[in-house]
């Protein structure tokens, strides 16, 4: 039955090969890289282990380890294994290793992260990502293991479909959990008026947020007209999950979800940049891979006329 | 083919299984995320405290500090990271760090110790790295760092920065 209704499914809302497979690895990959990249990790290792609250299942590990770990030595090895492993990662190389081992590191660092702060979701989305991509065979094409191997296994496009499908729904869950959970917590009080502007004032008292922007004082001078704005945001979150299954409607819909993030950025100090960054996994790839002669011949025909 | 098949069943009963249990009880466990972000809203009549990093230079000035310019890896978790640290929250693990565990022995117990029992420390890190980053003989350099607390008592929205107390580490 679940299969047949992939099959249905298939390169009508979500596209079947290898190569987007590939596509969607490099994207996940490329994303963690760059933040690991501009983060400072020597800086990280700086920091007081005094501070330290390991969370979950950071928790199994025991405090001697994180005093070897959180030295500008220990954190300068932890980010050149990272790189080394996103960049095989991101280009395909040695992938059935690679993916494994950056999903591992990644699984760590940000547990790290959240052992100092909080336990934040921008990231995790991507690491749920990273999860599937590590059990795909998301190297057979768009990877350097492509080039240098001429042999590949013949799989169905189920292989390539399914985990595509499957990180799609994932992000779908994100948003739809979140309006549930929000509905279930506040109910419609989470409408009231005062809601945003407290929410927005709050996150930008301090100066230890991303960003220092003052919209939010502004807010109370429109107070009245914000719960229509909460109302359409939990909405759109409801309704998230129509951008996996009807096309037409995807591009509104992520096209309102760059709108919520940026805003949350300029009103609230908070943004979600890798969250952001996988909405490229709804991009049909594709459309971008296969030759199209009809289109390129209408287009110059276009053109001529 | 049908391998396949279970091979992703397993997948994605091992990745959903353990969100939907996440989502049911509202609770994270890493690496296992509910998203419950800003689930409770704000409540205007509540009262929140919040802090302001600064630096009093050689020269005299007292400057604000952005953390996010030091330990840029923290990004987003910045302010709950000094949110914790005032809160003492290392030391109400199950486990502490033993240098904790310490501390809070010699205090006679969590309840004794004051309150940001370990800003120093964070004071001390950030003060470092920022210091690191100019020439001996800036003038720009630091001499102390601080960590203001301010409260807004809620219930309007005016009157933000009521100070509360400070944390001053000397570099």
């Amino acid at each position: 039955m679940a299969p047949r209704f992939i099959e249905a499914i298939e390169n009508r809302v979500v596209p079947a090969s290898a190569f987007a497979l590939g596509v969607a690895r490099v994207a996940v990959h490329a994303t963690f890289l760059i933040s690991v990249l501009i983060a400072s990790f020597s800086a990280l290792g700086r920091l007081p282990i005094t501070i330290l609250r390991p969370t979950g299942a950071m928790r199994l590990l025991p405090w001697g380890f994180y005093e070897q770990l959180l030295t500008p030595t220990g954190m300068m090895i932890l980010k050149l294994a990272m790189v080394v492993s996103l960049v095989a990662g991101m280009l395909g190389f040695f992938t059935p290793i690679s993916i494994k081992s950056s999903f591992v590191l990644v699984v760590f660092y940000q547990g790290l992260l959240r052992s100092f702060g909080h336990f934040n979701h921008d990231e995790m989305l991507g690491i749920y990502c990273l999860a599937v991509l590590a059990f795909t065979p998301c190297g057979d094409e768009f990877s350097l293991d492509k080039r240098l191997r001429r042999n590949r296994k013949d799989r169905p496009a189920f292989a390539y479909a399914y985990p595509i499908l499957l990180m799609q729904l994932l992000m779908a869950w994100v948003y739809f959990s979140s309006a549930l959970v929000k509905l279930r917590v506040a109910g419609l009080t989470y409408l009231s008026q005062n809601n945003l502007p407290a929410l927005a004032i709050y996150h930008s008292l301090d100066n230890l947020h991303d960003t220092s922007f003052r919209v939010a004082f502004w807010l109370p001078q429109i107070k009245s007209y914000l719960p229509i704005f909460v109302a359409l945001v939990l909405l759109w979150e409801f309704f998230f999950p129509l951008a996996v299954f009807f096309p037409r409607l995807r591009w509104l819909i992520l096209g309102g979800g760059v709108a919520f993030h940026l805003s949350t950025l300029f009103i609230m100090n908070i943004f979600f940049p890798h969250q952001l960054a996988l909405y490229l996994l709804f991009v049909n790839w594709d459309r971008f891979s296969k030759p199209r002669p009809d289109a390129a011949l209408n287009r110059a025909s276009a053109v001529l006329t | 083919m049908t391998r396949l098949y279970l091979k992703y069943a397993v997948l994605t009963v091992a990745i959903f299984v353990p969100l939907i249990w996440a989502f049911v009880n509202i609770q994270n466990v890493y690496p296992v995320a509910t998203w419950n972000v800003m689930m409770a809203g704000g409540l205007l009549e509540r009262g929140r405290s919040y802090w302001i990093l600064r630096g009093e230079t050689v020269s005299g000035e007292t400057i604000d500090i952005r953390p996010m310019s030091l330990t840029n890896a923290m990004y987003a978790r910045t302010w709950t990271m000094v949110n914790a640290t005032v809160d003492n929250q290392s030391f109400k693990l199950p486990n502490p760090y033993p240098a904790n565990a310490e501390l809070m022995k010699q205090a006679g117990g969590l309840e004794h110790l004051p309150p940001g029992a370990r800003v120093p420390d964070l004071l001390r890190a950030w003060g470092d790295l920022y210091n690191e980053r100019l020439p001996a003989s800036s003038p720009q350099r630091l001499k102390a760092i601080r960590l203001d607390m301010y409260r807004w008592e809620g219930g309007d929205f005016a009157n933000y920065d009521k100070f509360i107390e400070s944390w001053r580490q000397d570099l």
